[in-house]
């Protein structure tokens, strides 16, 4: 493969040795601001004030993140709720955030349900690679930490929110290990760390590069075990409320069935991730099928204030090439790790430990001015010379350390190993979210957030390996202060919508498609009810037009024996 | 994207029994969201690590087909591909001192395994699970926790095998049990007057002081205080 650029990756053998152990300057803090406002997609100016909601006139929103905000909901008018499941805790979303505070209710009484888009574990969690921050090293402590995770986040933080974080670091990271989670360890049995971009010591712990992965499988197979309810393929288009600024509920929406169901709880938990699958700037993304700000959406429309709603990380290596691969993680464990970044003429043109931004703000600045690489199908990158690992770290490091890396790309038949890879930013983290307290609590009473939905804790850049760390955190965390502070059962109405929607038709030009969008605009997928089908809805199997190549009859799975 | 202008760019497949034109490079699940199609093929993270997509094949010159992740895999002209969801089931509750006696005890299916291999074929992650079910059966549990590293749980193991053996369920239970058994290195408690000089600089004042402590903080590893 990839013979189409042979010439390039010769160079790139040819000048390895002399790049070996060349250390790349650090940039000062006023060369860092001019290359992110030169050419970070943050800084394009594309960012307007959202019209509509709590923070109407005042919230900064990227355009396309303001028109979620200010659609209306996809139910129809004449929707009245009618509980049709009763539960103490409704937690939505089934990624890490969700599961932790799912474990963190077990055993306090309580009914959980957790009703979850996709499958539980189908989630962001699942697709993280590189690993989880926690000080554990001789030279480490909670407070420098919490200085590089201020430092990465440019000083926007929430001080409370990182203190928390940083302070739970070791104890989450125990916890883990006691439902049986495997970290690298040394002889000794102390944790390995390495280093991350941004991490002023080494402070980064790992499962290889399936990390997320390992975290995901385990506490899902821990929640299987357990007391909660598990409702797959639901998705959340609406909270309800007792029409006192109280949340009360969900309206629930079958993938499935194209149903809807209403669900009565005490406390809600909103545990629904991230939004790369807006694809914001056309940019491609890292994450799985369901990221689409659902949550944002629905705590929006209850009277929860957002932050940081113009802030997105784009994660400086999404993969380029092939075309089956595109957007989707080569880990930044393969930087820490010694492998160097390289433009068309097989030059370095960053120190390859710079924190998210920086790193993917100098990948954009060397395609914008000529000196990308351009794939066959046309997409544009740079080489991340991951040979560079061997060289450095001794022959077999990729094989012992990514073997998640080498299975995918050995696939498409390219041996990173022996080639580098070609990598672009992929949109990869949702910086911003919903505002919540050190608890988990958000300005509604009954709603509580978690995860990659809230905002302020990373501050307007994430360092990596803190977002593994904030949702078993603060999904814990939540849990907890669920069940310290359940309120009662309350009545489950419309009020919140039925007021946004009032406040919405008193204005003009908002835009036309309802949110939350469930899905990705690429995949076709729309919310619709059962009365109303389309060709598009059908399921497979049902078809009566048939008509395709060759025999009908499923192949037998065991053929390949 | 195209990857060849020049060429004819459409790779004709079927997915279910219905055809579908797709382009050359498209994953099948990229080709049935071109089509409009998303929901003939269940799909969770479309990046190869969540085991919703899983698909069975049959290819059109005859090579042998079998189990794939849609996601994963690209196009190919003729292809046949049919859904074949499996449902995820939870394995047996961990212990903290495995042996291949507990895991009989909990798994008795270990056993019954006949060596056909069916599990290693449709393992879409490209891991030894017969070998590492052999290895159960003797105990070699270090490596079959690592043989499971990348298991993504997608359960086509489980579903081919005709003896039931439940490798990737034994495999979540030896992984886990192994975690379990390995004891938490001591935490070295940290200088309490200095910790919490040190804190008291960095949460207070403003965003910007704040900020400048942090850089501070990590160019001396410190704050002088």
């Amino acid at each position: 493969m990839m013979e189409w650029a042979q010439d390039a990756l010769a160079g790139i053998e040819a000048s390895r040795e002399g790049r070996l152990n060349a250390a790349f300057p650090e940039m000062t803090p006023a060369e860092t601001s001019a290359l992110l406002e030169q050419f970070h997609p943050d800084f394009k100016g594309l960012e307007r004030t959202v019209r509509v909601g709590p923070q109407a006139g005042e919230l900064k929103g990227l355009a396309e993140v303001a028109d979620l905000l200010e659609a209306d909901s996809p139910l129809p008018g004449e929707f009245a709720p009618k509980p049709d499941i009763e539960t103490d805790v409704l937690i939505i979303g089934g990624g890490g955030a969700g599961l932790a505070a799912a474990l963190a209710l077990q055993g306090t009484g309580l009914q959980v349900l957790v009703a979850t888009k996709l499958r539980v574990g189908d989630a962001n969690t699942l697709m993280a690679e590189g690993g989880i921050q926690a000080a554990v090293g001789p030279d480490d402590s909670p407070r420098r930490h919490f200085a590089d995770t201020v430092a990465g986040g440019h000083g926007h933080n929430n001080p409370d929110l990182v203190h928390r974080l940083v302070q739970d670091g070791v104890p989450v990271i125990e916890w883990l290990t006691g439902l049986g989670v495997h970290f690298e360890r040394d002889g000794d049995l102390s944790y390995r760390a390495k280093p991350g971009g941004g991490t002023s010591v080494p402070r980064v712990l790992s499962c290889r590069d399936v990390t997320g992965l390992e975290i995901m499988r385990v506490l899902r197979d821990a929640v299987l075990h357990g007391e909660a309810k598990l409702l797959d393929h639901h998705a959340a288009v609406e909270l309800c409320d007792d029409g006192a600024g109280r949340v009360t509920g969900a309206v629930l929406w079958n993938t499935r069935t194209r149903e809807l169901t209403t669900v009565s709880a005490r406390a809600v938990l909103l545990a629904t991730g991230g939004s790369g699958q807006l694809r914001l700037q056309g940019f491609s993304t890292s994450n799985h099928v369901g990221a689409t700000g659902d949550g944002l959406v629905l705590a929006w429309r209850q009277g929860c204030p957002l932050l940081h709603m113009d802030s997105f990380q784009y994660h400086p290596t999404g993969s380029v090439y092939p075309e089956a691969l595109a957007g989707q993680l080569v880990t930044e464990a393969a930087r820490s790790f010694g492998a160097q970044l390289l433009n068309a003429k097989g030059e370095r043109f960053i120190d390859e430990l710079a924190v998210r931004d920086v790193v993917a703000s100098a990948i954009i600045r060397e395609v914008e001015e000529g000196r990308g690489v351009t794939t066959p199908p046309g997409r544009k990158g740079v080489w991340l010379d991951t040979p560079m690992i061997e060289r450095v770290k001794g022959e077999g490091t990729l094989a012992a350390n990514f073997p998640g890396l080498l299975h995918r790309f050995g696939k498409y038949g390219i041996d990173p190993t022996r080639q580098p890879v070609l990598v672009y930013p992929t949109l990869h983290y949702q910086n911003g979210g919903i505002q919540i307290d050190t608890n988990g609590r958000t300005a509604r009473e009954g709603l509580w957030a978690a995860g990659e939905v809230t905002g302020g804790l990373h501050g307007t850049n994430r360092l990596m390996g803190n977002s593994l760390l904030d949702i078993i955190v603060f999904g814990r965390r939540a849990g907890s202060s669920i069940a310290e502070h359940i309120p009662q059962r309350g009545p489950v109405t419309l009020s919140a919508l039925i007021r946004f929607r009032e406040e919405r038709n008193r204005l003009e030009g908002l835009p036309e498609r309802p949110a939350p969008w469930l899905f990705p605009e690429a995949s076709g997928l729309r919310f619709a009810l059962k009365e109303a089908p389309t060709p598009s809805a059908q399921m497979p199997g049902t078809s009566t037009q048939g008509g395709g190549g060759g025999s009908f009859e499923p192949p037998d799975p065991f053929s390949g024996r | 994207m195209n990857p060849d202008p020049s060429k004819d760019n459409t790779v004709n497949i079927t997915v279910g029994g219905k055809p579908y034109k797709a382009s050359p490079g498209q994953t099948i699940v990229h080709a049935l969201w071109a089509a409009g199609q998303a929901q003939a093929i269940s799909t969770g993270c479309a990046g190869g690590v969540c085991g919703a997509c899983t698909v069975s094949i049959r290819f059109a010159d005859g090579r042998k087909g079998g189990t794939e992740l849609a996601c994963r895999k690209t196009v190919e002209e003729g292809m046949q591909v049919y859904p074949f969801p499996v449902d995820p089931m939870p394995s047996k509750p961990p212990v903290s001192d495995p042996t291949p006696e507990k895991l009989r005890e909990v798994y008795p299916t270990l056993d019954r395994c006949t060596k056909c291999e069916s599990c290693t074929h449709a393992c879409p992650m490209d891991i030894p699970v017969m070998n590492s079910v052999l290895r159960m059966q003797k105990g070699e549990f270090e490596q079959v926790a690592e043989d499971f590293t990348t298991c993504i749980h997608c359960g086509l193991c489980r579903a081919v095998c005709e003896d039931k053996v439940l490798p990737h369920q034994m495999g979540m239970w030896v992984r886990r049990s192994m975690g379990l058994s390995y004891p938490n290195p001591p935490v070295v408690p940290e200088p309490d007057q200095k910790a919490a000089a040190e804190w008291a600089h960095l949460m207070e004042g403003t965003p910007e002081e704040r900020l400048e402590r942090a850089r501070q903080f990590r160019k001396e590893g410190g704050l002088g205080v």
